[in-house]
């Protein structure tokens, strides 16, 4: 006998066991799907483009170039970092656009899929999922360029640096974690998606990604209020030195994180018919 | 066991956008708190799309959902299909839902055919290994063999339209929504299409099908519903619903509850000798047949009223399918048979004999004439009437009477 699914008016939150259950068949169901929505995105995203995989390298060295020469010239002051500069510019933009692209990628994956949200139930779960899987991919192929930047400068890495992943997907469902929130409002309002740019080019300055992280005044505590700053900086600092400056913020930020996406993820998964009903 | 049970389901909707959207805010936000949403109230600017609708599916059935534009009938099947909730009543599924509504549902133009099957089918609900299996059925069905692996976007969108229709149909699906889809392509895949519909249908698949063409509804289904602003205004048997819907269209003026078109009589000084005074088929035991089969005789029994001996009438039957296009299918004369008619004054019944019914299920209008000579003496404009089938042959173009013979030659 096959399992019986029943559309009521009522809340799902009325039944939350029923909710829990179907949230874990729907993740497994959407392995497969979100395997070959990733597959499909990926492949097009570079078939159509002659530079290809180069465009995951170029923005990280343009920025690393711009900030480099402004520094060198002092028409910019910041102060002295760990690591080279250059290498230290490259590897936090590389880190930050990363976190930029988790952030984006759930309202970018909706935004991109309206026209079948509307018309097939299939687990939404598989459209994050899938942009989850196309961040990682991105970031693998900067790894190259880190790899390559780390040997150029001569910087010495410590045993850490096999743990420097994990801060890195922690930054990463970071991103997802805001980007989910904002998924279905931002299928029904454009500011959403129009705010978001606006407000990633802001939170950038407000993270240490071209300077090092400030110490003293209202910028210093600003700074360190960003909860990007724990996540990006223990990541960094796994990489290089080892010696971890901000290790009780990443684990309250990482906690916050991991609480915040379940909660979010039932959020999504309750907001998504009514978005569907209105934009469908 | 049912597929599908649909329980005096409504939903609303507002037709301002700013409105619609900020509704939909609110509901999220009731939604998440647990609250209830008082769905079953109107709130200011919204209006029932679809109110109080109950139906029932079971395996191999076929539903026909007619009705106008904006009646309900997509509303319908995207609450079916759990793309939204519903505002009150309960729908219950049991087994896969496939909707025929997205034909290439999230096709990349960039990506090639093969790539397209795989993540359309897969957004559709298979697993890898199951597409992998039908991928060649799917490919042989869209008839793109050359173009596979070429980008979807330089396929020519008969193509792309019937790559989408061949992964819907190779799911396999428990229940098929098909929402107006099966206008594209060309009459030879049109009726491949129904072909391949008809094989789900046996094995089990159930449909809900909705087109604006009745015709392709009575092919398909025997039972119906009439969808009008959300309300359903009549359903059962699909020639009835097709016959009230196509009322309420102003298409005909005239009732067939009865089986018989009686025609007014005319007095003698309009008359020009003869006067059709009522129509009817009979069987071969000249019993009066409300609908014909297909296949079965029929006998078009012309009633009539005689002021004068006539020897040389000539009447004359043009039957035309009232769904589609209005095509005249037959035009039979009694001249053109060499049949001379001769008849005595008074009244006279005349058959147009058919042993066989050779249309296929379908409304129908007559038009006769008698003549004599040139001169017409009276005229019926329509008389409309239903053909059904006791067997599927909609796959037919006309009924082709037959019978099977063996003959074996016993080996010496």
């Amino acid at each position: 006998m096959k399992q019986e699914i029943i559309y009521t008016p009522l809340s799902s939150l009325r039944h939350p066991k029923k909710l829990l259950r179907e949230m874990w068949q729907d993740l497994l169901a959407s392995r497969e799907l979100a395997w070959r929505l990733m597959v499909r995105d990926i492949n097009s995203q570079y078939r159509q483009s002659l530079l290809g995989i180069t465009w995951a390298f170029l923005p990280p060295i343009v920025m690393a170039t711009g900030f480099t020469l402004a520094n060198q010239a002092n028409v910019i002051q910041v102060g002295k970092t760990d690591i080279p500069y250059p290498a230290y510019v490259t590897f936090s933009t590389a880190l930050w656009q990363t976190f930029v692209e988790a952030l984006n990628s759930p309202l970018q994956a909706v935004i991109q899929a309206r026209p079948i949200l509307a018309k097939v139930n299939f687990p939404r779960e598989a459209l994050i999922i899938a942009k989850l899987g196309e961040t990682l991919f991105n970031f693998a192929i900067k790894i190259f360029l880190i790899i390559a930047l780390f040997v150029w400068f001569q910087i010495p890495v410590t045993w850490t640096i096999i743990l420097a992943p994990v801060a890195i997907i922690h930054l990463i469902l970071l991103g997802t974690l805001i980007g989910v929130l904002l998924a279905p409002l931002g299928l029904l309002y454009q500011d959403i998606s129009r705010g978001l740019t606006l407000i990633t080019g802001f939170w950038l300055f407000l993270t240490p990604v071209i300077y090092p992280v400030p110490k003293t005044g209202i910028f210093g505590t600003l700074v360190n209020f960003n909860p990007v700053t724990p996540l990006l900086v223990t990541a960094r600092e796994l990489a290089t030195t080892g010696n971890l400056s901000q290790s009780t913020a990443f684990w309250i930020v990482s906690i916050i994180t991991f609480i915040g996406l379940i909660l979010t993820w039932i959020a999504f998964r309750l907001a998504m018919p009514f978005v569907v009903e209105r934009v469908g | 066991m049912t597929y599908l049970i649909v329980e005096n389901v409504s939903k609303k909707f507002c037709r301002n956008l700013k409105q619609s959207l900020k509704y939909g805010v609110q509901d999220i936000i009731t939604e998440i708190t647990g609250k209830n949403r008082n769905s079953d109230k109107l709130r200011n600017g919204e209006f029932w799309a679809l109110q109080n609708i109950s139906l029932q599916l079971k395996p191999g059935e076929a539903l026909g959902l007619i009705g106008a534009n904006g009646a309900g009938k997509t509303t319908l099947l995207r609450l079916i299909s759990g793309l939204m909730k519903p505002d009150t009543g309960c729908i219950k599924v049991r087994g896969r839902v496939a909707p025929l509504i997205a034909l290439g549902a999230g096709f990349n133009p960039i990506l090639t055919g093969r790539e397209n099957i795989y993540a359309n089918m897969s957004i559709l609900g298979l697993s890898t290994q199951q597409i992998t299996k039908r991928l060649k059925d799917v490919i042989d069905f869209a008839e793109i063999d050359t173009a596979i692996d070429a980008p979807v976007q330089t396929y020519s969108s008969g193509m792309a339209a019937r790559l989408g229709f061949a992964c819907a149909v190779h799911i396999e699906p428990d229940v098929l929504l098909i929402d107006e889809v099966l206008a594209v392509g060309d009459i030879k895949f049109r009726m491949k299409c129904y072909q391949k519909l008809a094989q789900l249908r046996e094995q089990g698949t159930a449909f809900i099908l909705v087109a604006h063409n009745p015709h392709v509804v009575l092919n398909v289904c025997e039972s119906s519903i009439y969808l009008a602003k959300g309300n359903i205004i009549t359903s059962g048997n699909t020639a009835d619903v097709i016959r009230a819907y196509e009322d309420d269209l102003n298409m005909v003026t005239y009732s067939e509850s009865e089986s018989i078109m009686y025609l007014p009589a005319k007095p003698e000084s309009e008359s020009m000798g003869v006067d059709i005074t009522s129509l009817c088929f009979k069987d071969n035991q000249s019993e009066i047949i409300p609908t014909l089969i297909s296949g079965q005789p029929a006998n078009l029994a012309i009633h009539c009223k005689a002021y004068q001996n006539v020897d040389n009438l000539n009447i004359g039957v043009i039957i035309s399918a009232l769904s589609g296009q209005n095509e005249r299918i037959l035009y039979i004369t009694s001249a053109s048979d060499n049949e001379l008619i001769q008849i005595q004054s008074g009244a006279v019944e005349i058959q147009m004999q058919m042993p066989y019914c050779c249309l296929l299920p379908g409304l129908y209008n007559a038009k006769l004439y008698i003549k004599q000579g040139v001169q017409s003496l009276d005229i019926v404009q329509s008389f409309r009437f239903a053909v059904k089938a006791n067997q599927v042959i909609s796959q037919s173009l006309f009924y082709q009477p037959h019978t099977w013979k063996v003959t074996n030659t016993p080996s010496s």
